[in-house]
């Protein structure tokens, strides 16, 4: 099982490397193929493991000492636990079926094999992240996929900044720089987090760290468990560091399907679930519920943006966004298993929707205005097929026991938060539910639907690649079936994450509550439909309304950051640039530097080139030497 | 009647002079072939030299350690065995740069003499540090130095004529103190063997002003000698000056080989001193390193040639090692040859990356072969080689992880281990002198880094790189990688040096 284990962690970084041979030389299909095969690998590995935890346990391997220094010991260990197979599987599974998109989708591309050393190197940082056994690790993986993260964001830096009035995201590599550095404020706290919890129990690896944590002091729990969560509020974008993730769409769109939607996003969540025994302490338990409070927000407060948004990969991110505030709220409630379970469910349609997505794009020229599209279900009926079943399955739809991915899983969430009975939040999360329902199929209707609002342009739109379409099935089956496996899941997982059950009055509604959701979900896409199946409407009025504005500009939060923190930090930048380094710091550099090149000047004098100078020079020595030797004398006697 | 001498063969312990008996011999050969065949290829010799080298090394390895041998003037000891190698190790990679591309171009070589010296030189060297009796000393001394004078002048330059006769009318001058520090101590003592001489001030005591005042005198005397030899202030006059003369691989040589061996012929000499709690020797000691790192370092500032920038910064890094050299730990002399084995691959490279460009006209200025301008934009013309000497220059500045960092890195923890040893916070101030001076260096090294990488080329005049040869190629090649690579192999490299070290209680 150990050479599995290390076959699936490491098989990425093979296809990596070997993208990266070619990194410079033009498009050569073969590292599309070979990094793909290896994820394929990876993927089979994982699989297997998976079945091994299922049937044996869980596996623990301690590939070597890492760092010791003094008392400090860490091992460079992974664990394959029902947690991290869990994610393992879902990370290979969506990175295998985007690397084969990737071959169709970035076909034009002159960075072709660039990409693919990028994305896989992004593979093996996430399976570094969810397969530690120790918080050093992890953070190694965090920081890994940050980076990878930047890379692909930026991945077409050459890309000139336009206005934010232009395109909100002003260019890739602005965006990915905002991606990073935001990251970078959040990581900060995780690393906080990391010392205290090393501080106080003298180890990261999470079994001893878990043991020791009962015997902390209420204080230190809530340090560590808000700085952890810190962290994971950077990296899965949860408001107020949320901005970057719509502006990380600027990346190819395999890239958002992967990185930004189904696998490193969710790596705040994992975190969340992997310290459960630090977040069902009793002492952090309002930190949990904070967490759920979040989280709801943040589920309502996307799902809003969403609801006005022109830019089809935009409103797949804000739903991206609404949805991980779903899974944080089922953390924070105390549902874990349900939370990673959503993760699961949500990584395969949401890649799927994202792919599809990205197959319009292709089709339409890089276009991303719906306003512009429609009617593109003649030309794309596989895309439509995808996309219309991912929508589904994101807005929940099903009853009685049957239905898509996300009626499971979603459905769990919002019960979860009337068994708490909190009735804020379920309401809250009952409405963002028709929300969704509401933008998703506005979203398919205006794209697929109507007359074809591109008719007057060049646009002569094709479906993607036969290889391609198939190589998506697997995400669409999973999007219909992975439902059904709930029960099963629960068993499995809840070896290790508590197990979470609903009250027997809970259960007794149940099915009312199912209900109450589908009602909203079918409601969000009745409405959908009237507004938006005939065609594209608008309606001046209500685009020039203050609320539609203040949506639409996503709250003007960027602006808002870029007066409050951007402009400010920039200004002071400059001062400290100008004023304290050039004027103070390199002045007395320069200072020193000009003394001592005087002082060799000086010095330099004395080498005249002449033969009896020199002699002198020695002669003259000699005495400089004698009358030191007499002063060192003295020196030791007077130290003696 | 006089009684007939009988010596036994057996007491005679041949086996230690092997090694310079097999450089004295060799040279013989080369002047016999020479005298029955003329005309040979200078490659001929090269490869002859080298062999010659070779068998030298292999007897320098088959020594055994801590024996005395010749009536006991030789002294084979650990450092001694230390020093002929990196003397002799120097040297297998400066002969082969002779082998310039063009084979008429620098005459110097084509002339047998020119081997035949260069092993006496090497042999004299080997004896200078193989004994403890400062007669002996003064002969291999001289051997050598007389024979560097002539290699320096078979350049046959002005300039190196120049270079020549400053280095020996200096050197005469030297050579003087020298016997009249060794006179002083033979009044003190009675005794030229140093190991009596030890005995023999231990017995007399040290304490007071009239008891100290003839070993003090003999260790100034002998500090001016060996101050020239290793370049310290102010009889470092000759270096710059001796080195812009002589050719690049002749200058690199320099900045090695003979200070290696003045190293051991002071690390025996001032050991006496430092065993006995003589401090002010120590002092005197440090006060000239530290003053000779530091002005050295200013002077290489403000230098326009990089040759001479090069020879003032060899001068500063004498001055680093002498430092150490005071302290007399076990760690620092260990340090101190580890030091010399690792600059000598980055250095010898750089200077020979100077040799390859070398040009007979003086085609960028007016008086240096090798102003920065020549450099400028080398990037773009020469990228390897560019690069090649950017490896040696961040070598220098001790940048790590090539190979001059680990010898700075040991030395300066050697100091700053004897201060906590001792207790005396003064080495403190001292290892605190050495880092500033390395930052002070990095400035003249990263200069010309800044001239190949940033600056366009100066005008039309290519950097001409009419010397490469495969040979040299090869040397080069050598060089750089044992630069990058010091670090898998420093850690073993420092093992070995200090069991040497230590074995024969320095």
């Amino acid at each position: 099982m150990e050479n599995l284990l290390y076959i699936a962690l490491f098989s990425p970084l093979v296809g990596s490397l070997f993208a990266a041979l070619f990194a410079m030389s033009p498009k050569n299909i073969i590292t599309g193929i070979v990094t793909s095969a290896l994820l394929l690998i990876s993927f089979i590995a994982s699989a297997i493991l998976f079945e091994h935890v299922m049937t044996v346990g869980a596996v623990h391997v301690t590939m070597m000492d890492w760092i010791m220094a003094g008392d400090m010991l860490i091992p460079f260990g992974f664990l394959v636990d029902q947690i991290s197979v869990t994610m393992m599987v879902v990370v290979t599974l969506v990175s295998t079926v985007v690397h084969i998109y990737s071959i169709g989708y970035m076909d034009h591309d002159k960075s072709f094999n660039r990409f693919f050393s990028y994305l896989s190197a992004f593979v093996f940082s996430m399976m570094v992240l969810v397969m530690s056994d120790n918080f050093l690790g992890l953070f190694i993986g965090w920081e890994g996929v940050g980076v990878c993260s930047w890379l692909l964001i930026g991945f077409w830096y050459h890309k000139e900044d336009v206005s934010r009035d232009v395109n909100p995201s002003i260019s890739p590599s602005w965006a990915a720089n905002e991606a990073f550095i935001m990251n970078r404020i959040a990581d900060l706290g995780m690393l906080i987090g990391i010392f205290i919890l090393y501080w106080n129990t003298g180890s990261l690896q999470y079994d001893v760290v878990f043991a020791a944590l009962p015997n902390l002091s209420d204080g230190i729990l809530v340090a560590a468990a808000i700085a952890l969560f810190v962290g994971a509020m950077g990296k899965s974008a949860q408001f107020p560091l949320h901005t970057w993730l719509t502006d990380a769409m600027e990346g190819p769109t395999p890239v958002s399907a992967l990185i930004h939607a189904a696998t490193m996003v969710t790596a705040g969540v994992f975190l969340i679930i992997r310290a459960n025994p630090l977040y069902a302490m009793e002492a952090v338990e309002w930190v949990s519920y904070f967490i759920a409070s979040l989280g709801t927000f943040v589920a309502i407060f996307a799902a809003s943006m969403a609801l006005v948004c022109r830019d089809l990969k935009r409103i797949i991110a804000f739903s991206t966004l609404s949805q991980l505030g779903y899974m944080f709220a089922a953390a924070g409630l105390g549902a874990y298993w349900i939370a990673l379970f959503h993760l699961a469910a949500h990584a395969f349609f949401k890649a799927l929707l994202f792919l599809g997505a990205g197959n319009v794009m292709h089709a339409m020229n890089d276009e991303l205005d719906i306003f512009k599209m429609g009617g593109l279900k003649k030309v794309m009926r596989w895309t439509y097929l995808y996309m219309g079943l991912a929508s589904l399955a994101l807005s929940g739809i099903g009853i009685a026991g049957v239905g898509l991915a996300g009626y499971f899983s979603k459905d769990a969430i919002i019960e979860t938060a009337f068994n708490e009975q909190n009735y804020i939040l379920w309401i809250i999360l009952i409405v963002t539910a028709g929300m969704t329902a509401f933008y998703s199929f506005r979203q398919v209707f205006l794209t697929f639907h109507g007359s074809k609002r591109y008719a007057d342009t060049e646009i002569h739109p094709h479906d993607m690649y036969k290889y391609v379409l198939i190589a998506m099935s697997p995400l669409a089956i999973l999007a219909v079936i992975a439902g059904f496996f709930k029960g099963w899941f629960e068993e499995f997982v809840t070896v290790l994450l508590p197990a979470y059950k609903m009250s027997e009055e809970t259960h007794h509604i149940a099915w009312i509550l199912g209900l109450v959701v589908i009602a909203f979900a079918v409601g969000g896409i009745v409405l959908a439909y009237i507004k938006y199946n005939k065609g594209l409407k608008r309606n001046e009025e209500l685009e020039n309304s203050l609320v539609y504005r203040l949506l639409s500009n996503q709250y003007y939060i960027p602006q808002l950051y870029d007066k409050i923190f951007s402009k400010p930090y920039a200004a002071f930048s400059r001062f400290s640039w100008l004023t304290l380094d050039q004027k103070i710091v390199d002045a007395t550099v320069d200072g020193i530097g000009n003394m001592i090149k005087t002082g060799g000047d000086n010095t330099r004098k004395i080498q005249t080139g002449n033969l009896s100078d020199y002699l002198r020079w020695m002669a003259r020595g000699v005495v400089l030497l004698v009358i030191v030797a007499f002063i060192s004398h003295q020196l030791s006697q007077g130290a003696n | 009647m006089l009684e007939p001498i009988s010596v036994s063969l057996e007491s005679l312990n041949l086996i230690t002079l092997s090694p310079m008996l097999i450089a004295i011999g060799g040279a013989l050969l080369i002047l016999l072939i020479d005298l029955f065949k003329d005309n040979l290829d200078k490659t001929m010799y090269v490869m002859l030299t080298m062999l010659i080298l070779f068998i030298d090394i292999g007897a320098t390895f088959s020594l055994n350690i801590n024996e005395r041998g010749f009536f006991d003037l030789m002294l084979v000891d650990g450092i001694s065995v230390v020093s002929q190698l990196i003397i002799l190790v120097t040297s297998l990679l400066f002969i082969p740069l002779a082998l310039t591309a063009s084979n008429n171009r620098f005459h110097e070589y084509s002339y047998p003499e020119y081997f035949a010296l260069f092993l006496f030189m090497v042999a004299g060297l080997q004896f200078m540090v193989s004994t403890d009796n400062l007669i002996l000393i003064f002969v291999g001394l001289e051997t050598a130095s007389l024979s560097l004078y002539t290699l320096i002048a078979m350049h046959n330059t002005k300039g190196s004529h120049e270079a020549a006769i400053k280095y020996f009318t200096m050197g005469a001058m030297a050579a003087g103190f020298f016997l009249m520090g060794s006179v002083v101590v033979y009044a003190t003592t009675g005794s030229v063997e140093l190991y009596e001489v030890a005995k023999i001030l231990q017995s007399q005591g040290v304490d007071g002003l009239s008891s100290i005042i003839a070993p003090l005198g003999g260790a100034v005397l002998m500090l001016v000698a060996i101050g020239f030899k290793v370049s310290l202030f102010p009889f470092h006059m000759w270096t710059p000056d001796v080195y812009e003369g002589s050719s690049a691989p002749m200058a690199g040589y320099m900045s090695i080989v003979p200070k290696i061996a003045m190293i051991v012929v002071a690390m025996r000499f001032f050991g006496i001193y430092i065993n006995l709690n003589i401090e002010a020797v120590s002092y005197l000691i440090i006060i000239v390193s530290v003053i000779t790192m530091t002005l050295s370092n200013m002077m290489a500032l403000v230098q326009k040639d990089v040759k001479r920038m090069l020879a003032y910064s060899s001068i500063s890094h004498a001055g680093f090692v002498m430092a150490a050299l005071a302290l007399g730990t076990t760690k620092a002399n260990s340090s101190i040859f580890l030091y010399y084995g690792l600059f000598m691959f980055t250095n010898l490279g750089a200077f020979a990356m100077l040799w390859i460009s070398r040009h007979k006209a003086k085609r960028f200025h007016g008086r240096y072969d090798h102003p920065y301008e020549k450099f400028s934009g080398m990037i773009s013309a020469h990228p390897i080689a560019a690069v090649i000497m950017a490896i040696f220059m961040l070598s220098l500045s001790g940048i790590p992880p090539f190979s001059v960092f680990w010898g700075k890195l040991y030395l300066i923890s050697s100091v700053v281990d004897f201060s906590a040893a001792t207790g005396e916070s003064k080495y403190i101030v001292l290892a605190i002198i050495m880092v500033l001076n390395s930052a002070v260096a990095a400035y003249y090294y990263l200069k010309l880094i800044v001239y190949m990488f940033l600056k366009p080329p100066v005008n039309e005049l290519n950097l001409v790189y009419t010397n490469k040869s495969l040979a040299l190629a090869t040397v080069i090649g050598f060089l750089v990688m044992a630069t990058i690579l010091s670090i898998f192999y420093v850690q073993p490299l420092m093992e070995f040096v200090t069991y040497l070290v230590s074995s024969s209680g320095y």
